[in-house]
């Protein structure tokens, strides 16, 4: 009789977790992806501090801003199907398969003016900032976008962990997909690695924030032109990249007069930087704003002699700004991720 | 701790969509790739604990080495050979929860194996000469010798599961952590600490630390029962 029992209870468990698994994945929500929100907006976090004072627990508060130095474009490439992709070996691959139509699809809605629109506003009801503006000259489109077909409906798209942290796809995305019937699958990465996920035949369409990564990935031929735009990049949104630091502010980084003037001052007084170090579009643009005489760039052996003060950190950027508001260091970080880490109170246990 | 600890029950109580999509992808796999690897890997294991023959201690020293394999090369190799440029390509295997599960076969076999046959090598003689006492034949020892350890194979069921449960590296490269298709608790985990957001991460450790010990008393129960 105990066998039994015990043997039933086992058997239901295994089913219960299995049923689990069965659910279908269906029921995705409308709003934005970052399921941190449910926990933020739990009662038990109420009694700590009211809302209106998030932001107070964190020391690190951003010194300079909208400097055309820090502008931080988003692109989006379509991958050509005849691109001259190689296996690991080096030998060329010709049959990959990369959802043409579907990818079609996602840039003509993003470039729709009704998806423009979305994006423009998207932030200032939580945050009361616009975290992305529209490009002017941006292409806008506004010709036919196919809905999907039992063949074209999957689309994989491979972007940055900055663009997937923002929350900006979260909050797009699901208007596409019930419009036009796709589902997009979003795989995000450093720069670097999102960029090779399409070289590798593993992506339909790229979403990132690296010009120079672009034009070349547009020279080896894996770009296309797609129909209804002039060009293989298609640049869209943008916004700009914030220098944050302590609110003491030691360098004197918000009285600068500009932001090299200010990456100047943090090098000459050596106080503590914390960089991205993985190659991301954000590294990129932090080598970019120090001083030449520096010589920093991404090759660890450029900053041995800096290491007292530059702290490499090979980590994302939430990760980063942690490290930064422990340390009282300055940081380079997009203003999404940034208004979040401090809504979030600074994410820290 | 006491944050994550909150955040932890809240998250459960409020049945957040994602997280229950999250459990359920993870349930899935982990129950999925766990029985299958018992499935291959403890006949595998009694054959190899109870046979003599040339090139036995080769196989043992290969299955050995398996067993050090490490997750994220697993994913990496996965990951090149069904690639979108990669010779398995056509099967579009790539980010679904299928290769996940295959890519968790390949580690966890070896285990499997490597534990049954410490086992079995241990209590062979015994049941041999039993077996030949009864005048079994090759088959009904093979089954004999199945009984005998029937301990020793849910033990080695528990730490395929907790395994499966806890790999990150090579399900984090081959399904992509695709939210609502591929995401399960050990590479949300890794998104949160990416983001900086460590007390969910936390939180969310401290559920699949439950769902673990859910699973593990259970079938800790079934084995203490069954073997009596």
């Amino acid at each position: 009789m105990k066998k039994c029992l015990s043997l039933m209870l086992a058997l239901v468990m295994v089913f219960g977790l299995a049923a689990c698994g069965a659910k279908p994945a269906e029921t995705q929500p409308a709003t934005d992806a970052p399921s941190v929100q449910p926990v933020t907006e739990a009662p038990t976090q109420a009694p700590t501090e009211p809302p209106a004072q998030t932001g107070m627990m964190v020391d690190t508060c951003i010194l300079k801003e909208a400097d055309d130095k820090m502008l931080n474009t988003y692109t989006l490439l379509a991958v050509d199907p005849q691109a001259p992709f190689t296996d690991a070996d080096g030998n060329a691959v010709s049959d990959v398969a990369v959802n043409t139509a579907g990818a079609d699809a996602l840039i003509q809605w993003f470039l729709s003016q009704e998806a423009l629109d979305l994006a423009g506003n998207y932030g200032f009801e939580e945050y009361g900032e616009y975290l992305f503006y529209v490009k002017d000259g941006a292409p806008v489109y506004s010709g036919e976008i196919a809905h999907a077909t039992e063949e074209t409906r999957v689309i994989r798209l491979s972007t940055t962990t900055s663009v997937k942290d923002s929350g900006l796809l979260g909050y797009l995305l699901p208007v596409f997909e019930s419009a036009y019937g796709y589902t997009v699958e979003v795989q995000s990465a450093g720069t670097g690695k999102a960029i090779s996920a399409a070289k590798f035949g593993n992506a339909d369409l790229i979403l990132v924030h690296a010009k120079s990564q672009e034009e070349a990935f547009v020279e080896d031929g894996f770009a296309r032109v797609v129909e209804g735009f002039q060009s293989e990049r298609i640049s869209f949104l943008y916004n700009y990249f914030v220098l944050c630091g302590p609110s003491a502010d030691p360098a004197g980084v918000k009285d600068a007069d500009s932001v090299l003037d200010a990456f100047a001052a943090i090098a000459d007084g050596e106080y503590t930087f914390i960089s991205r170090g993985d190659g991301s579009g954000t590294h990129s643009k932090e080598l970019s704003l120090w001083p030449e005489a520096l010589g920093i760039t991404k090759d660890p052996a450029s900053f041995a002699n800096y290491t007292k003060w530059y702290v490499s950190a090979n980590a994302g950027m939430g990760a980063c700004l942690v490290m930064a508001e422990e340390m009282g260091a300055y940081i380079l970080t997009d203003k999404a991720t940034f208004l979040t880490f401090v809504a979030n109170d600074g994410v820290m246990g | 701790m006491g944050i994550a600890l909150q955040k932890a029950i809240s998250l459960i109580m409020s049945a957040d969509s994602e997280l229950l999509n999250i459990l359920g992808v993870t349930a899935q796999m982990s129950l999925k790739s766990s029985l299958i690897a018992l499935l291959l890997g403890v006949p595998l294991g009694i054959w190899l604990g109870d046979s003599r023959f040339p090139g036995r201690g080769v196989l043992l020293v290969l299955n050995r080495t398996l067993m050090g394999m490490p997750p994220v090369v697993c994913g990496l190799l996965f990951y090149m050979l069904f690639s979108g440029v990669g010779p398995f390509r056509h099967l579009k295997l790539l980010f679904t929860v299928k290769i996940m599960i295959l890519a968790q076969v390949f580690l966890i076999t070896p285990i499997v194996v490597g534990a049954m046959e410490t086992y079995v090598a241990g209590i062979s003689p015994a049941i041999r000469e039993t077996a030949r006492g009864l005048g079994l034949k090759r088959g009904k020892t093979f089954l004999l010798l199945c009984n005998e350890s029937l301990y020793s194979i849910i033990s080695s069921y528990l730490l395929a599961f907790s395994r499966s449960i806890a790999e990150v590296g090579a399900v984090s490269m081959v399904g992509g952590a695709i939210a609502w298709k591929t995401n399960v608790m050990t590479t949300a985990i890794m998104q949160y600490t990416n983001q900086g957001n460590f007390s969910l991460g936390i939180a969310l450790g401290m559920i699949l630390l439950a769902l673990s010990l859910l699973v593990n008393i259970v079938i800790s129960l079934l084995q203490r029962r069954l073997s009596q």
